[in-house]
């Protein structure tokens, strides 16, 4: 259903949205994750761990599972310690509830990967921009990356258990069984992943630290009591001790806590031993009972908070202390865990913060919701308004917690945010929502954005309710709730975003006529200043028309959106819609109107300081089409290569597809079928149009490739699958499709001349001509008459096939659409050697045939060598001109090292040269590359 | 998700959840709605209504991030197994 994944996908060109596609992804990622945690000082030498963990560092996972405080983290922490001195290579990812979310994670997982190896994680970080519907093709991409790695590498994934979410365990399985053998992962976790671990293990593909083997030994716990914690305990209150506890270290960390400065250790371990009691209420009374009043009282109260800072416990405490108490708390190991070097932030270890909380609901329930509303008030005023929504949450403070929504929006569409944020709002009260007309399209938009287009509805009908009241009454409706918005310029803007919106769930309804006429309504509503949602109004009416095959309103409206982009400075957008106009004007006829599309946006890329801007090395990709569309093979290269060294970082999401189809257009006019087969097929798993309909599906590509390479069966199967026939009602959309259909037609009657077998085809052609030309699609039309002429010249109609052809010339000539004409190849030879010198068209069919004949860029005689370069090898040698290195150059051309080396091995022999500096130079001199 | 039903999954519930050690009283508060019993045998009975088989895996996971070793787990009401009887509950506020 690619009609509605692309409306689906045409609903993010949501006009709040601030410009995000430009905006570098990594800049979201919180480096904290991704940093191992400190070494705890005075730490138990636990070498029998990890002796371990080495022996299974060779085995694609590792799994460490256990409850909560069994050191698992610290263990880890010191293993990657020791192997970092060794030299070794090694990441760390610490999860948390947030990276449930596929996306997140695997965008968490890819830049934890992209610190072991230059270049990693690039591709597949730029795919995961695109949304849910790139992961897979993200995760290849990552395994491709890693591929080349030379040295072992760990992955360690702290806190596992957090993801309950079933599409990240499946990854994860794809990311063991497929990722190459110096690629290792261990999972941290309190129970068991979701993962087919009994296959694992019996393949011998796992090793597994557990429980069992976490917990204290005897002599453990002595070291730890007795050494770390300088309790000098005689042996059998150990003993006594580590039988209690059952080496579980947090109870022994309590237990340690509980007898410093206790003069009868041995009396109290009696006692804790010959008690019934859950280990960690004893304990951690014991530790309380200790604590005087004021330090009691800190700990409760501010056990609310998910992380502490001085200020903010003041701002719970009511008292001014917070700052020394918690560097005294972290001294005296109280269970607080420093998050930054520079020990401003700190959380409770969550054992402890639970019993504290437990003590809090217990003794003073009466205070928590003042607690939490202190909490959000001073979060709010420190710029963090997640967190402060999170408090009013959990205060119960749902207007409070509507206004810090209503205003935190903005920030947080930019940051992507839409889930979270369509979550808080459907748990608000349904009234609170309902009269804040602001908030309500908020939450239609975080609807839109993440697909649940059914529940969209209804807050954007509240919204406009109160629109329409104002409208007529001048004022909310009497009767009405009174209506409450936060931010008076926002509900000016109000009106066109929520038009904006409603074109938006039109077009996911399907309902192009309204999507069109509420973009429309959207532009006339809002400032001429609001350049972002008359952006995203043109460029819904451009999306609308272009599914509808109305491509003449199609190209209008995304150049005035082109315009308030540019004014918006949104240049990501700019450079991706650029595509799309180019797209259009290309199927218009209007070749040279689709270059200066992309060396305008080009241009305009380059002018920016940020260069290269992202999506630069789209444009490129653009050219060069347009260069192979006109035949001319060498610019086309050329802009390709360009494109290839600014690496997929640069590309939109879209780039990592398009690049693969470029290739392959070069490689089939090339005559290399197979190579072009090859990166078609490669270019499917990371196919996305971004928020562009599907016009030319690569499967349908594929089906040409197939019927060229004269592999009929794979084409009519592919005709099966799509179950598309000469009967069907033509749309654009399926144009491609449609005369896919038709070649596949003519291939399978090919040989056979007779009427009856192809009329049908025949005739289905003359209603795709006639569709073509009514909406003005002169490169359906070109290649449509070219079709019809190798057609009729296979029945014996030479003279009508001429006619067609000369047609099909005639127009073609001015925007040299020559590609359309080579790609026929030898089938056009005849006809095209009929055309006489004076008939119309015929300087173009001398242009064609050259280019027929001609032979590709410096071969054999061209090259001034003994020996000529192949083909392949010219590629390699333009690479190797490049700043690129081995291993990135063979990425691009989609070979192995190995191949690479065997390549430049033989360059180097022909050009004489041994390095490949020389090799460069050399081929410099013979004119071989630019 | 497929559209057979897993008998009980979208329904309420009593459990009672026997876990091994003695928990304070004041972790009433901390298990909305349940109550907590101790026995002589060292074992801490925790019961009470559970909204749906998600409420009662967070229940569960609770327990276990407390390092509360969990001893057996009963549904105390099997006659309302059957889906077709059963009515819908509030989950317990939390």
């Amino acid at each position: 259903m690619t009609g509605v994944h692309v409306r689906a996908k045409g609903s993010e060109v949501d006009a709040d949205a601030k410009p995000h596609r430009w905006f570098p992804m990594t800049a979201q990622v919180l480096e904290t994750k991704l940093r191992r945690p400190q070494q705890r000082q005075r730490a138990v030498v636990r070498s029998r761990l990890t002796a371990r963990l080495d022996a299974g560092a060779h085995l694609p996972l590792t799994v460490v599972s256990a409850p909560a405080g069994f050191g698992k983290s610290t263990l880890l922490t010191e293993w990657l310690a020791d192997r970092e001195a060794q030299g070794k290579a090694s990441a760390w990812l610490s999860l948390d509830e947030r990276d449930n979310n596929a996306v997140s994670f695997w965008r968490y997982f890819a830049s934890a990967m992209a610190s072991t190896g230059q270049g990693i994680g690039a591709e597949a970080l730029s795919l995961l921009d695109a949304g849910a519907g790139q992961i897979d093709a993200a995760i290849v991409s990552l395994i491709n990356d890693l591929d080349v790695l030379a040295d072992d590498v760990i992955l360690v994934l702290d806190d596992y258990h957090l993801i309950d979410n079933a599409d990240v365990h499946a990854g994860i399985e794809f990311f063991i069984s497929n990722a190459p053998a110096q690629v290792h992962l261990v999972l941290a976790t309190r129970s068991d992943p979701a993962l087919p671990l009994a296959q694992l293990r019996g393949r011998g593909q796992l090793t597994e630290v557990r429980a069992a083997e976490l917990r204290f030994t005897d002599d453990e716990a002595s070291q730890y009591l007795n050494q770390s914690m300088n309790l000098a305990l005689k042996a059998p209150d150990v003993t006594a001790l580590e039988q209690r506890t059952e080496g579980w270290i947090a109870a022994l960390q309590l237990a340690a806590l509980s007898m410093q400065g206790r003069e009868d250790s041995s009396a109290f371990i009696a006692g804790f031993a010959g008690d019934d009691r859950y280990i960690v209420d004893y304990l951690a009374e014991e530790v309380l009972q200790r604590q005087t009043t004021q330090v009691r009282a800190f700990l409760l109260e501010t056990s609310i908070l998910d992380r502490l800072s001085g200020p903010l416990c003041d701002a719970l405490t009511g008292q001014g202390d917070g700052r020394s108490m918690l560097i005294d708390l972290e001294r005296r190991n109280l269970f607080l865990v420093p998050l930054d070097d520079r020990r401003q932030w700190y959380r409770y270890h969550h054992l402890f913060a639970d019993v504290l909380r437990a003590h809090l609901m217990d003794e003073t329930p009466e205070i928590i919701a003042n607690l939490h509303r202190a909490a959000s008030t001073w979060l709010d005023d420190a710029g963090d308004p997640i967190a402060a929504i999170r408090h009013a949450l959990a205060a119960g403070d749902f207007t409070h917690a509507a206004e810090l929504l209503e205003r935190a929006a903005p920030a947080m569409q930019r940051d992507r945010q839409e889930a979270l944020m369509r979550d808080w709002i459907a748990s608000l009260p349904a009234d609170i929502v309902r009269v804040r007309p602001v908030l309500s399209n908020v939450y239609a938009g975080a609807l839109l954005s993440t697909g649940q287009f059914d529940q969209a509805e209804a807050p954007l009908a509240d919204a406009e309710g109160f629109l329409e009241a104002a409208h007529s009454a001048g004022a909310p409706a009497s009767g009405d709730a009174a209506m409450v918005v936060s931010d008076a310029l926002e509900l000016e803007r109000l009106p066109a975003y929520v038009a904006v919106h409603r074109a938006g769930l039109s077009l996911v309804n399907a309902d192009v006529t309204g999507a069109v006429a509420h973009a429309r309504r959207a532009l006339a509503l809002s400032a001429d200043s609001d350049h972002l949602v008359r952006a995203a109004s043109a460029a819904l009416i451009g999306l609308a028309s272009w599914s509808t095959g109305d491509l003449v309103e199609a190209q209008r409206a995304y150049a005035l959106c082109l315009v308030d982009m540019r004014k918006a400075e949104s240049f990501a957008d700019f450079l991706g819609c650029s595509i799309g106009l180019a797209d259009i004007q290309i199927t218009l006829g209007s070749l040279g109107e689709a270059a200066r599309t992309y060396t305008t946006a080009l241009q305009l890329a380059r002018e920016q300081q940020a260069s290269p801007v992202r999506g630069t090395a789209d444009m490129l990709v653009g050219l060069s089409e347009v260069h192979a569309e006109a035949g001319e093979l060498e610019p086309a290269r050329d802009s390709l290569t360009q494109a290839l060294a600014l690496g997929d970082a640069n590309g939109l999401p879209q780039f990592p597809y398009r690049r693969r189809v470029a290739l392959a257009r070069i490689r089939e006019s090339e005559g290399d079928l197979e190579g072009a087969l090859l990166l078609l097929q490669q270019a499917l798993p990371v196919h996305t149009t971004d928020f562009s309909p599907d016009v030319r599906p690569i499967p349908a590509m594929i089906a040409r490739l197939n019927l060229r390479l004269g592999r009929l069966p794979e084409a009519e199967s592919w005709v099966r699958e799509q179950g598309i026939t000469v009967d069907d009602d033509l749309t654009y959309l399926q144009e491609y499709a449609h005369i896919t259909l038709a070649r596949c037609l003519l291939a399978t009657h090919g040989t056979d001349r007779s009427d009856d077998q192809s009329a049908p085809a025949l005739a289905f052609l003359d209603r795709l001509l006639a569709a073509a030309e009514a909406g003005g699609r002169l490169a359906s039309v070109i290649e449509i008459l070219v079709l019809q002429s190798v057609a009729l010249d296979a029945r014996g109609a030479r003279t009508e096939a001429r006619s067609s052809l000369q047609r099909a010339m005639v127009l073609a000539e001015p925007g040299s659409y020559v590609r359309t004409f080579t790609t026929e190849g030898a089938l056009l030879a005849p006809l095209l050697a009929s055309v006489k010198a004076s008939d119309p068209g015929a300087a173009f069919a001398r242009r064609v045939a050259s280019a027929v004949s001609a032979p590709t860029v410096g071969t054999a005689a061209h090259q001034g060598l003994i020996d000529p370069l192949s083909e392949r090898e010219l590629e390699v040698l333009r690479l190797l001109s490049t700043d690129l290195a081995g291993p990135a150059i063979a990425r691009q051309l989609f070979i192995s090292l190995n191949t690479l080396r065997t390549h430049t091995r033989s360059i180097f022999i022909k050009l004489d040269v041994n390095s490949r500096r020389a090799a460069v130079t050399r081929a410099r001199e013979l004119s071989l590359i630019a | 998700m497929s559209t057979t039903s897993v008998g009980g999954h979208e329904h309420a519930g009593t459990y009672e959840i026997r876990l091994r050690g003695h928990l304070e009283p004041r972790w009433n508060a901390w298990f909305v709605d349940m109550t907590l019993t101790t026995d002589d045998d060292g074992t801490t009975v925790v019961a009470g209504p559970v909204a749906d088989q998600a409420a009662l895996q967070g229940l569960l996971r609770k327990i276990h991030d407390m390092g509360i070793e969990l001893m057996s787990l009963t549904r105390l009401d099997p006659e309302q197994a059957a889906p077709q009887h059963s009515e819908a509950h509030h989950p317990p506020k939390g």
